[in-house]
């Protein structure tokens, strides 16, 4: 994640992060299956030259471990987390089900 | 249509702002905040959850260095959170030398970096704008992050950072916007000094700096940044701390004197001048003595002025809603219900006259007048009995009476203090001063032995001191508080 994010420097960057899906595509994080469909909504509110990035985050052994990556290296506490990189503004977990208040990420400073 | 709404004639419409009746879609909101702080915010939340149309209006003005920050007002973006996170830095300093005593070992040498900090507080001051803002949104009050200024009944102007303008009605105003740092109106002072508006974000370490004022802002300041190990200067003109028990105040400031804050007594500077350009760069600052004709100079890297605020009321265009305002201090008269002299108008936090200029007390005032307004509740904002705390090197918590407004209020014959140094047991290892932090009670002798002033010096004060304002609320006599056996081993315990 973080590579692709720095290959982006320069640009406005937001990112979803969702559990792992499955054979099916559903993903084991019931949260972030109500959010995904939310969040793309959206999409198309997002400001010229900015990048979207969908990271998943691994099952949910790998999730619920406290030292994982994203826990560790991002700081993320849950999941779903809509976040724009660098910044301290994020959306996480019932957040993520308003598409007010996604919309407000994405399109205001 | 805004002349069409003068509800005070219309006994319909007065009828409705009892809320008996639903009011009608002639306002464009139910209620107008001007100011998006402790305050401001708190009132707006407040309102919505009543389901009244909120708007909040928010906007710094940038200070002279051109600094500004988002939502939340002075508490959260320059004054109370990021000052007590650097205190907590200056603190840690002192643990970390502590700590050897207590078996603690580390060969490298211990330094601080202005930078590292400064970058995790802004951070963290972001993540709280940022939560604001979604709070707001969820709630369904409307934010817009332009100026706002009365122009006529009922009716306000409101201007962004890109100069659009825009007109909005509401049927009640709440003012809350605050005040800012003052200026000392000597040369050089807007080009070369920093306030506290800057200190905070500073993208660049001070260096030797030059605090000028006495207030708990400048000693604060002053605290933290000796703490952090920079060289600091306090340059008072008459008396530390006014307003606060002048014993306590004395003894703060002795206690920074020998922990290596220089002070420069009864001066007032005259003129600041660049001497070199930087990041800090080098300032002179030419002084007068104010019981003498002495001049002196000083070269600082940074000179931050910290001699009071002033309320931002002078250009919100209340001369064109009638509101009255002190034409001296600026501060607006309210009555105990924070209504100005127009019935529509109310106003909380900093800006009232007479109140105290604190964030808990702008947030409870705030609240209580918004559930008075809209949910028929008649409990009005208690002012007194509230506790503060100074956040010096030594911090000191404090509740009701000074000694000296206890005596002039009472009669020195009718008071009763009582009082004690202690030496908390953490200080007693690294072998750090032991008759340096105070406690001592005011107790009024004709009512019981109540208690009307608590006074601690010490660490972790506005812990300590928190729990005492409760029980001074409940009418805490000195057999009362004789009886309740200590914790131990605390400083609280004295």
């Amino acid at each position: 994640f973080v590579r692709t994010a720095q290959s982006c420097h320069g640009r406005p960057i937001f990112a979803l992060f969702c559990g792992d899906k499955d054979a099916e595509g559903r993903s084991w994080c019931p949260d972030c299956v109500t959010a995904e469909p939310i969040v793309r909504k959206e999409l198309h509110n997002l400001p010229d030259k900015s990048v979207f990035i969908y990271c998943l985050v691994g099952d949910r052994a790998y999730w619920k471990d406290p030292n994982n990556e994203f826990r560790r290296n991002l700081k993320l506490t849950g999941v779903p987390t809509l976040l724009k990189y660098g910044t301290p503004q994020k959306l996480v977990e019932e957040e993520c089900f308003k598409a007010e208040l996604v919309r407000m990420l994405f399109t205001e400073d | 249509s805004i002349q069409a709404h003068k509800e005070e004639d219309n006994p319909q419409k007065t009828m409705e702002v009892n809320g008996l009746t639903p009011v009608p879609d002639s306002y464009d909101y139910d209620l107008i905040v001007i100011g998006g702080g402790s305050g401001g915010l708190a009132a707006a939340k407040e309102a919505a959850k009543y389901e009244k149309k909120v708007m909040v209006l928010d906007f710094v003005t940038p200070t002279p260095q051109g600094n500004s920050w988002g939502l939340g007002g002075t508490c959260v973006n320059v004054g109370c959170i990021p000052k007590k996170l650097m205190h907590q830095a200056a603190l840690l300093g002192q643990a970390l030398q502590d700590s050897r005593k207590f078996g603690w070992q580390f060969t490298e040498e211990v330094r601080h970096n202005w930078v590292t900090m400064t970058e995790s507080v802004q951070n963290y001051i972001g993540s709280l704008n940022w939560g604001y803002r979604v709070s707001l949104r969820d709630k369904k009050v409307t934010y817009e992050n332009a100026y706002g200024e009365f122009v006529g009944p009922h009716t306000i102007k409101t201007t962004n950072k890109k100069g659009v303008e825009k007109l909005y009605t509401a049927e009640r105003f709440i003012i809350a916007t605050g005040e800012r740092p003052r200026y000392l109106g000597i040369p050089g002072d807007k080009e070369y000094c920093i306030s506290s508006d800057d200190l905070f974000s500073l993208p660049y370490c001070p260096g030797r700096t030059l605090v000028v004022g006495a207030s708990y802002v400048a000693l604060e300041c002053a605290g933290f940044l000796a703490g952090l190990g920079l060289d600091v200067t306090v340059m008072v003109r008459s008396i530390l701390l006014r307003g606060f028990d002048q014993d306590m105040a004395n003894r703060i400031g002795e206690y920074m004197k020998e922990h290596g804050v220089n002070f420069i007594r009864e001066f007032v500077p005259t003129k600041v001048e660049q001497v070199e350009e930087g990041t800090p760069g080098k300032l002179k600052v030419m002084a007068k003595s104010t019981t003498g004709d002495q001049i002196i100079e000083g070269e600082y890297n940074t000179v931050l002025l910290a001699i009071g605020r002033d309320p931002c009321t002078r250009k919100i265009g209340l001369d064109k809603v009638g509101v009255n305002i002190n034409e001296r201090t600026g501060k607006i008269p309210v009555n105990d219900e924070e209504q100005t002299n127009v019935p529509y108008i109310y106003a909380v936090g900093d800006i009232l006259q007479d109140k105290l200029e604190l964030t808990p007390v702008a947030i409870q005032a705030g609240r209580l007048l918004v559930r008075r307004l809209y949910a028929g509740a008649t409990t009005k904002c208690d002012y007194v009995n509230v506790p503060t705390t100074v956040f010096t090197p030594l911090e000191y918590g404090a509740c009701g009476y000074s000694e000296e407004t206890a005596v002039e209020k009472f009669g020195e014959e009718n008071i009763e203090v009582y009082h004690s140094h202690f030496w908390p047991l953490e200080w007693t290892v690294p072998s750090r001063d032991n008759n340096k932090c105070y406690a001592k009670i005011i107790c009024n002798i004709q009512d019981n032995e109540r208690v009307i002033g608590f006074h601690v010096l010490g660490p972790n004060a506005g812990e300590v001191t928190q729990g005492f304002a409760a029980a001074i609320k409940c009418g805490l006599t000195k057999e009362q508080l004789d009886s309740t056996v200590g914790i131990h081993p605390v400083c609280a315990e004295v």
